[in-house]
């Protein structure tokens, strides 16, 4: 975490160091900076929302995903979020919304279908964990500078091209270009490790404010539809097919790693386990 | 929730605040002779259930605490899980002779003991059961991690829908004797009261 967030600020200052040396536009360039973020912070999520077919729900229609999410506001001590609805088999769920009191958390319909109370509080709870670790505005911000370079990249394509320019501002113009694709790609990656960061950060806050990390854990074996991964086949049935599977292809999954924004489902059981652990012997946080 | 909070994405669950629990033992005597909202005699105790043995043996030693110190007013115990996987201790005085204060004694020892053991977090509120003029069922419900009370009026016979206007009402009749949540928004229901 450190290392990302230390990475991500050194990115940013030689970044803005650079946009000045080069003086390409700088007036320009803060006022669509302040335009863009501005943007992002208040429209993106009623931008999301719209788009998305997302629809709110009041108590009489959704009574256990209001009274699952109303406990845990207490819980967590925060206001009550717009709780919303999408309808689609997809089983999914997110939070939205720049800060506690315009938040909205919304879960599909297949995911309301194919969980349990225990396992859907465990998942409202990691959501609601995001709204109460700011990380919608912790990763619009931090995905600022992301768009702010590819938005100059598009500029510098479009306009660049012009001629009866000199040598020196030509120059100038290629260097901004190839800055503004070098911040695009290592923000980019940046920004899928800061995500999973957070993710964790997230799974963390939810066994710690349900007291189960169990359920959470059973919530996402169940979501990402690999419920094979406890069998419930014999396993004298199982043995013949398990034999085609001894070898994983872990080399091509150790680069999808890098281009994730989740952690690895693994990973993920692994630290709810740990949790667990820490719970059942009485050395965690209660 | 300070920046190196934020950044970092670590927070712990929130305590109880102060306790102003024992604040309705006074308010409850304006309400009953002023505006005819009389105590039922039965309140309960919220709290999440973790499933750790540790837990188990401090709510069995809880039940064991109130029984014993109820002995004297007859307040009887009871527990029961709700189907949010919360647990629901609900303590109720002998017919005829309801006891605001024995019963905020009781719900005060068993929240003491769960804080004692350092399970504070995971209290969620406490529930007085009241009713109005009509007999209608009223609540006063305390949120352990504001330190504030509110009323909840279920709206009669129909499904999870709320009386805010009684609720408002009683919110102006209670006045100053009991510190009531000032932001409307968290006046949280609770469907399904056992009580």
């Amino acid at each position: 975490m450190v290392l990302t967030i230390f990475l991500l600020g050194l990115l940013y200052v030689v970044f803005v160091g650079v946009l000045f040396a080069a003086g390409a536009g700088a007036g320009l360039i803060v006022a669509v900076a302040v335009v863009l973020l501005l943007v992002q912070v208040f429209a993106s999520d009623k931008i999301a929302l719209a788009t998305m077919g997302v629809k709110e729900v009041s108590p009489a229609e959704e009574p256990e995903l209001h009274g699952i999410v109303e406990r845990l506001c207490v819980q967590a001590d925060l206001p009550k979020p717009r709780v919303c609805v999408m309808e689609t088999t997809m089983p999914n769920a997110f939070a939205m919304g720049r800060s506690r009191k315009t938040t909205t958390v919304c879960a599909t319909r297949g995911i309301l279908d194919m969980l349990d109370s225990a396992e859907l509080e465990g998942v409202m709870a990691h959501e609601l964990t995001h709204v109460i670790n700011r990380d919608v505005m912790v990763m619009t911000l931090a995905g600022f500078f992301a768009s702010l370079a590819a938005l100059i990249l598009q500029f510098a394509f479009f306009f660049g091209g012009g001629y009866g320019r000199d040598e020196d501002e030509e120059q100038s113009i290629f260097l901004v270009i190839a800055v503004s694709a070098l911040v695009y790609a290592v923000s980019f990656f940046l920004l899928r490790a800061l995500s999973r960061y957070r993710e964790f950060a997230a799974d963390r806050g939810s066994a710690v404010l349900t007291g189960r990390p169990s359920a959470l854990a059973s919530a996402l074996i169940k979501i990402s539809g690999t419920i094979e991964r406890e069998p419930s086949k014999d396993l004298r049935q199982a043995e013949g097919l398990s034999a085609f599977f001894i070898i994983s292809p872990k080399a091509k999954e150790s680069l999808l790693a890098l281009f994730a924004d989740h952690p690895p489902l693994e990973q993920r059981l692994a630290a709810l386990q740990r949790l667990e652990t820490q719970l059942q012997q009485g050395t965690a946080a209660a | 929730m300070g920046l190196r909070d934020i950044l970092w994405g670590r927070h712990e669950v929130k305590g109880p605040a102060p306790d102003k629990l024992f604040a309705i033992t006074t308010a409850w005597v304006t309400l009953e002779s002023a505006h005819s909202i009389s105590p039922a005699g039965r309140a309960a105790i919220v709290f999440q259930a973790l499933a750790t043995s540790e837990f188990e043996a401090t709510i069995k030693e809880m039940e064991a605490v109130v029984t014993a110190t109820g002995g004297e007013s007859a307040t009887t115990v009871a527990t029961q899980d709700d189907s949010y996987g919360y647990r629901w201790m609900v303590l109720s005085n002998p017919k005829g002779a309801p006891s605001v204060e024995d019963l905020a004694v009781g719900i005060n020892a068993v929240a003491g003991s769960i804080e004692t053991a350092g399970f504070g977090p995971r209290l969620l509120c406490a529930v007085f059961t009241f009713t109005d003029a009509k007999g209608a069922p009223v609540y006063f419900i305390y949120n352990y991690k504001r330190g504030f009370w509110y009323p909840f009026v279920p709206e009669q016979g129909s499904k999870q829908e709320r009386d805010t206007e009684s609720e408002l009402r009683i919110k102006a009749q209670v006045g100053a004797e009991l510190p009531v949540e000032p932001e409307v928004e968290r006046w949280f229901p609770l469907w399904g009261i056992p009580i």
